[in-house]
């Protein structure tokens, strides 16, 4: 049997909507692949960074809500380990149980053992109509409105809901869909709010909110309340990507991290949750120190 | 299988973990030979059922220390020899790690151990209005543990995603019998700097022994529309699920069934009346009633303009049963027509289906191996059964036959080589085939962290990971 090494070359494949480029593009990159066959990649942070320092800035973006992390949506790459050598990662199809999943475990570890030369993304068609939605109101009604909406069936078919804290709290509803179903969203919106007591404001222009300075992973039931607490930090705007249980901080300082991060780290270890930033790291545990130590050994980067 | 010191064995298990079951009979060890892949079988030295994960950790650690090999096991529902101990040694069956420990509405998660199955747990979640997706035709008797460890699929993760979509976190007993937590309802690392779980899930038990899961849940869908197409030939077939594919109405599953699978349906007591040289699709769409009713009609006049002059579909539960019967049929009938069958679980690109079917029809022909193929047409992860009598050399011979150039193929047109079984010991000859040389020490690195000796599972997944003992 063969034994070389494959790697993905730069394809469109519009029929099962998989798209391999440069792990650097950015979004207008992305859509002129994409666009033409009538296919979008929904998750982004920024019109202009470069995918894989999206990636690298967090696990989530608003979209997946609906589609999941990026770890989920990018089904292979080209990685180069650190000393250059070079390896393919996962697989041109969604579905695979082929061997130990790297790719997964490569994605969330930034930049330590090298990094993403190509990306093979999943695509998902693209709908005409992309509306957002602020519902705003007391904090009590936006918490409570929130637990409803996460446990409803809607949650599958909205783009995103997102709480956004700082200078003002609101929930932030992103749909996607079909002009003729349109109707049917907004309906459900407008009862919604009705319901919770919330005023509903619609936006032309779902925007972008950057790469995060901080990234805090708790579980959906007291992601608002992080996010609501978080923002409290002088200059601090965040935003809870409320089905992911991820916090998004955006900080006028990075040098704050640490102050902010030392009061929450433990409660959020005990749930299994962290937190991430693309300014520090956390270091290892002797136990996990060892095990790296393995792995880049066995790897041969040591 | 290796020389093993039973006696020894079983009393320091006995002694470590008193309330186990530990058993050693040839009749007990017979029902422990062969998982759902079936005409492979290996007999184990031993059986032991902890009580708990407590005991579990003690099991693993006397085993460690007698230098047994370690195959843990769920309801052994498998279907590419993942949890049989192909060298001999104990299996570890978690069969009585059956407690759903919590579920959290608000947070969407819950706590299950590992030989929880998924109607246990599907029918626990029912009063929350939540579920868990995953949904593998075993699944009235398939584990957790199980679904983890060979990352399960089933016909409606088109949309809903994969095991490996849905798992929080895990407990996870190493070599030594020391515990360790990955995540947790968080979904994170917890205190690790990496995301070790990642590596557990899908490692086919190669790594170490899992006790229990967080796992992710989500909102019941509040409505759902089945239909069912039959096509006179192949292109018509794929132009619907090409169709179905782009639809925005995301269709939760699109199932496709070959001809011969049709007429093996329709010439058994489970027919159902579809014509017996079509192919037949069966897709769902779901989601809140006012907007999937809306798409019902898209989506029927997608399987009509394909060529499908029979479109039928429904939103009541008893006709969605009968319109998926036939799909839900296959997997018995085949047990019923013949004494064996191997199914095989490559994945893709939809663009080669019909030179893959085409390939698989050629090949069971010339070697007069009745071939029966269904898929989950979604995501191209394609189910050939192969027909044989594993009594006979020259048939389980052909059958391997075609299954290596099968797997070839597929790897030439780009696709994987298992997208929901795992790889076992049915496939780790292919591995080649995948992963060039640096790609293979990539991998092969994984179990040095955990289990470097491959005591956990032996010969599975990489032909490489023998135990020396």
């Amino acid at each position: 049997m063969s034994a070389q090494e494959r790697f993905f070359e730069h394809f469109m494949d519009p029929v099962d909507g998989v798209l391999c480029l440069p792990a650097a593009s950015d979004a207008a990159a992305i859509e002129r692949e994409a666009s033409p066959h009538g296919l979008r990649f929904p998750l982004l942070l920024d019109r202009t960074t470069p995918l894989c320092e999206q990636v690298a800035s967090s696990p989530f973006a608003p979209a997946s809500s609906r589609y999941g992390p990026y770890c989920d949506n990018i089904t292979g790459m080209n990685w180069e380990l650190l000393d250059g050598r070079r390896v393919r990662v996962g697989e041109r199809v969604v579905k695979s149980a082929t061997g130990y999943d790297l790719l997964r475990f490569l994605l969330a570890s930034g930049s330590r053992y090298g990094r993403a030369l190509d990306y093979v993304l999943r695509l998902r068609p693209a709908c005409d109509t992309s509306r957002v939605f602020c519902l705003s109101g007391d904090v009590a009604s936006l918490r409570s409105a929130l637990k409803t909406l996460l446990q409803s069936s809607w949650m599958h078919w909205l783009d995103s809901v997102d709480l956004v804290a700082g200078d003002s709290t609101f929930l932030r509803v992103a749909v996607h869909c079909p002009a003729r179903e349109f109707e049917a969203y907004r309906d459900f919106l407008s009862a919604f709010s009705k319901k919770f007591s919330l005023a509903l404001e619609a936006a032309a222009d779902p925007a972008l909110d950057g790469c995060p300075d901080l990234v805090v992973k708790t579980t959906p039931e007291f992601v608002a309340d992080t996010a609501i607490s978080l923002a409290k930090h002088p200059g601090a705007k965040c935003l809870a990507l409320c089905s992911c249980g991820a916090v998004h901080v955006f900080l006028p300082d990075s040098g704050a991290i640490g102050e902010i991060v030392r009061p929450i780290e433990s409660a959020l270890h005990a749930m299994g949750g962290h937190w991430q930033s693309r300014h520090v790291s956390p270091g290892p545990s002797p136990l996990e120190a060892s095990w790296i130590s393995t792995l880049r050994k066995e790897w041969n980067i040591s | 299988m290796m020389a093993l010191p039973t006696n020894t064995v079983v009393a320091a298990l006995h002694r470590a973990a008193p309330g186990s079951r530990v058993m050693t009979s040839p009749a007990q060890m017979a029902g422990y030979e062969s998982d759902g892949l079936g005409y492979k079988s290996f007999r184990p030295d031993l059986v032991v059922i902890p009580s708990d994960s407590d005991e579990l950790a003690r099991v693993v650690r006397v085993l460690h220390d007698a230098r047994v090999p370690i195959c843990m096991r769920g309801a052994g529902t498998s279907l590419s020899g993942g949890p049989v101990a192909v060298q001999g040694g104990a299996i570890v069956h978690t069969s009585r790690l059956r407690a759903i420990r919590e579920i959290s509405r608000d947070g969407l998660w819950c706590e299950v151990e590992s030989g929880v199955n998924l109607r246990q747990l599907d029918e626990a979640l029912q009063p929350s209005g939540l579920c868990y997706p995953p949904d593998p035709s075993s699944g009235p008797v398939c584990t957790i543990g199980g679904n983890v460890a060979s990352n399960a699929g089933g016909a409606h993760c088109f949309r809903y995603g994969v095991t490996s979509n849905y798992v929080l976190g895990m407990e996870v007993i190493l070599l030594d019998g020391s515990a360790h937590r990955f995540g947790g309802p968080a979904g994170g690392n917890g205190p690790w700097l990496e995301d070790w779980k990642r590596l557990m899930i899908g490692s086919e038990g190669t790594l170490g022994a899992f006790t229990r899961f967080w796992l992710r849940l989500t909102p019941r869908p509040e409505k759902v529309w089945t239909f069912r197409a039959t096509y006179p030939d192949l292109q018509s077939t794929e132009r619907a699920i090409h169709g179905l594919v782009r639809h925005p109405a995301f269709p939760v599953a699109i199932e496709l069934m070959d001809p011969r699978a049709v007429a093996l349906v329709e010439t058994s007591s489970m027919a159902v009346g579809l014509p017996k040289d079509h192919f037949l699709i069966v897709t769902e769409i779901d989601g809140p009633a006012s907007l999937v009713d809306l798409r019902v009609e898209s989506v029927a006049e997608v399987l009509r303009a394909a060529g499908s002059a029979d479109v039928l579909f429904s939103d009541k539960a008893e006709d969605r049963e009968n319109l998926f019967k036939a799909r839900k049929a296959i997997g018995g009938l085949l047990g019923q027509v013949s004494r064996d069958f191997l199914v095989q679980d490559a994945v893709i690109p939809k663009r080669a289906l019909a030179s893959l079917l085409q390939l698989i029809d050629d090949e069971a022909d010339r070697a007069g191996i009745p071939a029966v193929t269904v898929m989950h047409a979604g995501d191209g992860n394609l189910h050939p059964n192969f027909l044989f009598d594993s009594r006979i050399p020259e048939e389980v011979k052909k059958v391997e036959g075609i299954s290596k150039r099968l797997m070839q193929r597929v790897v030439e047109v780009g696709g994987a080589l298992s997208g929901e079984h795992g790889i076992g010991n049915d496939k780790s000859a292919y591995m080649p085939m995948v992963f060039g040389p640096e790609s293979m020490r990539l991998q092969l690195a994984i179990p040095q962290i955990f289990n470097p000796q491959h005591q956990f599972n032996p010969m599975k997944v990489f032909t490489e990971r023998r135990f020396a003992g």
